[in-house]
């Protein structure tokens, strides 16, 4: 999988600076110090391999050489991570890659 | 063979022969029709339809695998979904507009594309495969030259096959030349 690593959470969390105010932490672990959220495209028999590298140069501006080979990650493996971030930002990744037509789904990274 | 996708640089040719014009005339009621939901009886894309369409979920998907991400999965889709079923109906118009400008050019129908109006096309080849596909089963491997004349499907499974093509060789001009993917 090609998730840069330097844009990968560490695995130990720092704590934070100050004690936080009651209620500023909610139990909610989409907040918080939270891991990234990756975005993995699932293989399915519809799509075409040269679609799925069009719409992933289209959509994360990947060159030809990264998209081809999370394409046949994706195709091999039966899936792949192509993108990861906070929770709002693989929302929007999954909602353009449905929009295209691509089987996407988001999950905490583990 | 003439090929049916040409680049024109700010675009794309499209150049028909007729009958093909006439099956890709279809496509775009056949989403739209798929889109209005909630539908009954039969549409040109396959079979009856009940409560649940398979074709239909496959073009929207969950967003959250994770099965108790339930609140995460509805508020998204309540974000999201209106925004995708809007851009996907207006994909569709643009290519009903754009079929319906196609003219006579030697002995085949042909329309240029703007670079919107191409993705448009793409988007609705795409999806019409989606629904298409998913209702027929479809597995990997582009064996659809060798549909059984028997099986009551079978003039779907050749408007697949005919949709596929179509959507290879539009893809293949939008990737653009010294690609082998």
């Amino acid at each position: 999988m090609t998730v840069r690593a330097d844009t990968v959470a560490p695995e130990k969390v720092e704590p934070p600076l100050r004690v936080p105010e009651p209620g500023e932490l909610e139990p909610d672990r989409d907040v918080g110090p939270d891991k990234p959220w990756l975005v993995i495209v699932w293989n399915d028999p519809v799509n075409l391999m040269s679609y799925v590298v069009w719409v992933l140069q289209k959509l994360f501006g990947y060159s030809r050489e990264k998209a081809t080979k999370l394409m046949l990650d994706v195709h091999h493996k039966g899936k792949a991570i192509v993108s990861h971030g906070t929770k709002e930002k693989a929302e929007g990744d999954v909602a353009r890659l449905h929009a295209h037509g691509l089987w996407a789904t988001m999950q905490h990274d583990s | 063979m003439e090929p049916t996708f040409r680049s024109t640089g700010a675009g794309v040719r499209v150049s028909l022969a007729g009958e093909h014009a006439a099956l890709l005339r279809r496509v775009p009621d056949d989403v739209l029709r798929v889109l209005d939901e909630p539908a009954e009886g039969v549409d040109e894309l396959g079979r009856e339809r009940g409560a649940t369409d398979p074709g239909r979920e496959r073009l929207f998907p969950r967003a959250y695998l994770d099965p108790t991400e339930e609140q995460a999965e509805d508020d998204w889709q309540r974000m999201v979904h209106p925004e995708l079923v809007a851009a996907k109906r207006a994909a569709a118009r643009t290519m009903a507009e754009s079929l319906a400008r196609l003219e006579r050019r030697g002995d085949r129908l042909a329309v240029d594309l703007d670079a919107g109006e191409t993705e448009a096309w793409l988007s609705v080849l795409n999806d019409a495969r989606l629904v298409l596909g998913t209702r027929l089963g479809v597995e990997d491997g582009p064996d659809y030259d060798r549909v059984d004349p028997d099986d009551p499907d079978a003039a779907l499974f050749l408007f697949y096959g005919f949709l596929t093509l179509l959507t290879g060789e539009l893809v293949e001009v939008l990737l653009g030349p010294s690609t082998e993917v």
